[in-house]
C-alpha cells in the first residue's frame, strides 16, 4: 500500500484529504506543519507528500526546499494543496521542487486521480 | 497590511454609532482619542470572538468529517459481507460457506441421493428380472418332473407286464421276475423322489411369486416416491436459486448505492471546505483587527487610569461563550442545557 503524509495546519482539511486517500486505498501519515513533517519523516519512508502552502512553524515551500535536499526524497513526487492562487507563489512552488499545484477546495476524484498520475 | 473595505466601513460605522450610545459626543481631539482608548479592549474581545468562531467551525467540519468516515466504513463492511455471504468465493467474510457454495453443496448432495435411489431402484428391478427367470426354471423343472412320471408310470407298466411275462414262462422266467420286481421298486422310489422334488419345485415357486410381488410393490412405492422427492428437490432448489437471485439484486443494489453514497460523500467533502477558506478568511480579520488595534493603541494609549474600559453598546451577544469574551459574563445557561420551570 502507497504510503502519502499531508502536512496542514488545518484539523479538518488533513482528516478530508486523509479520508479521500485512504477511501482510495493508501496509508495515510499526517503533519501539522513543515517542522512536523520533517520530525516524522526521519526513518520513514513515503511515496508521496501534499502539502499546505501557509502554515505555522515551517511553510510549504521550506518543507519542499528541505525535502529536496534529502536523497530519499529527491524524486518523490510533492504536490501542493493550498488556497492560495498566486502565479508567483506557485512559481515559487515549482522552483522550490513542487510535482504540482492543486488549489483548495479540491475535488476528492479529482485528487485521486492526480495522485494516481504523479504515482510511479 | 491592508483593511479590507468592509471591514473598515463595519468600525467607521461603529465609531460613529459608540459615542451616540455610550455617551455625549467628544468635542475634542483628545476628548476623541480618550473614547477610543477605551474602546480599544473590545478590538480584542472582537478578535477573540472570530478566533473561537472559526474554531468552533472547524470542531463542526471535524465532527461531520468523522461521520462520513464511520458511513463510508459501515457501507464498505456491509456490502463486502453481504458479497462474501452471495459470492461465488466459497467462503464468506466469517469463514462458513457462501449462500451460493451452500446452494451448489445442497444440490450436489440432492443429486448423490437420488443417484443412490435410482440405483438402488435398478438393483432391485434386476432382483425382480432374476426371481423370474428362477420362477420359470421352476417352472421348468415341473414340466420336466411331469415327463419324469409319465416315464416312471411307462416303466412302472412295463415291469407288470414283465411279471405277468416271467409267471407265463415259469421257471424259464424267473431271473426275468426278479428283474421286473426290482424295476417296480425302483419305480415306486423314482415317483417318491420325483414327487419330492415337484413339491419343493412348488414351494420355491410360491416363495418366488411372493418375493415377486413384495419387490413390484417396493419397487413401484420407491418409484413414486423417487420422482416425488425429485420433483420437490428440484422446487427447492429452484426457490433457493431465486432467493440467491432476488438477494445478488439486492446486493447489487447496495453496491450501487454505496457507489452514490461515495459520490455524495465526495461532494459533501468538497462543500465541507468551505471551513477551510472561511477559517483563512476569519484568521486575515484577525489579523488585520490586531494591527489596527496596536496601531490604535500606539496612538491614543491606554485607557486612563481610573477610567474604566466601555463594555456599553455590546449588548448583542447572546450566547454564553460570546458574552464570556466580551467581558459580560455570567452564571448562566450554556449549550445542551435543560431547564424545566
Amino acid at each position: 500500500m502507497k504510503k502519502v503524509l499531508i502536512v496542514d495546519d488545518s484539523v479538518s482539511m488533513r482528516q478530508m484529504v486523509g479520508f479521500t486517500l485512504r477511501e482510495g486505498g493508501f496509508d495515510v501519515i499526517e503533519a501539522e506543519h513543515g517542522q512536523d513533517a520533517l520530525d516524522k519523516l526521519k526513518g520513514a519512508t513515503v511515496d508521496l507528500v501534499i502539502t499546505d502552502l501557509n502554515m505555522p512553524v515551517m511553510d510549504g515551500i521550506t518543507l519542499i526546499q528541505n525535502l529536496r535536499a534529502q536523497p530519499a526524497m529527491k524524486t518523490k513526487p510533492i504536490l501542493m494543496l493550498t488556497t492560495e492562487g498566486l502565479a508567483g507563489k506557485k512559481e515559487q512552488g515549482k522552483a522550490a521542487g513542487a510535482t504540482g499545484w492543486i488549489v483548495k477546495p479540491f475535488d476528492p476524484e479529482k485528487l485521486l486521480q492526480t495522485v494516481a498520475k504523479v504515482l510511479p | 497590511m491592508a483593511m479590507p473595505e468592509t471591514l473598515r466601513g463595519t468600525l467607521s460605522q461603529a465609531m460613529e454609532e459608540i459615542p451616540s450610545k455610550a455617551s455625549p459626543a467628544p468635542e475634542t481631539r483628545s476628548d476623541l482619542e480618550g473614547e477610543v482608548a477605551r474602546y480599544l479592549p473590545q478590538m480584542g474581545r472582537m478578535s477573540e470572538q472570530l478566533r473561537q468562531t472559526s474554531k468552533q467551525i472547524e470542531e463542526s467540519v471535524v465532527g461531520v468529517c468523522d461521520s462520513f468516515q464511520g458511513i463510508a466504513a459501515r457501507a464498505r463492511a456491509t456490502v463486502a459481507r453481504a458479497t462474501g455471504f452471495l459470492g461465488n468465493e466459497g467462503q464468506s467474510v466469517s469463514g462458513k460457506q457462501s449462500f451460493e457454495g451452500l446452494i451448489g453443496a445442497c444440490s450436489g448432495t440432492l443429486v448423490k441421493i437420488m443417484n443412490t435411489t435410482a440405483e438402488a431402484g435398478e438393483i432391485s428391478r434386476r432382483a425382480i428380472e432374476r426371481i423370474e427367470d428362477m420362477d420359470k426354471a421352476s417352472q421348468q423343472i415341473s414340466d420336466a418332473l411331469s415327463q419324469l412320471d409319465q416315464i416312471t408310470n411307462s416303466n412302472r407298466m412295463l415291469a407288470f407286464n414283465a411279471r405277468i411275462e416271467a409267471a407265463h414262462a415259469g421257471s424259464a422266467g424267473t431271473g426275468f421276475a426278479v428283474v421286473a420286481v426290482e424295476l417296480a421298486a425302483a419305480t415306486v422310489k423314482s415317483r417318491a423322489v420325483t414327487a419330492q422334488v415337484g413339491e419343493l419345485a412348488l414351494n420355491l415357486r410360491a416363495l418366488a411369486e411372493s418375493t415377486l410381488l413384495d419387490l413390484r410393490r417396493m419397487n413401484e412405492r420407491d418409484s413414486e416416491r423417487v420422482e416425488q422427492c425429485r420433483q420437490e428437490v428440484d422446487t427447492s432448489l429452484r426457490d433457493l436459486q431465486a432467493a440467491h437471485s432476488e438477494m445478488a439484486e439486492m446486493l447489487n443494489g447496495m453496491t450501487a448505492d454505496g457507489a452514490l453514497l461515495a459520490t455524495d460523500i465526495g461532494a459533501a467533502v468538497r462543500g465541507l471546505q468551505f471551513q477551510d477558506r472561511i477559517s483563512q478568511r476569519i484568521g486575515h480579520v484577525i489579523e488585520d483587527l490586531d494591527t489596527l488595534s496596536a496601531r490604535l493603541e500606539k496612538h491614543v494609549g491606554n485607557v486612563a487610569p481610573g477610567e474604566a474600559a466601555a463594555d456599553d453598546g455590546f449588548s448583542a451577544y447572546t450566547m454564553q461563550e460570546e458574552r464570556m469574551v466580551a467581558g459580560l459574563g455570567e452564571a448562566e445557561s450554556s449549550a445542551g442545557d435543560v431547564e424545566l420551570f
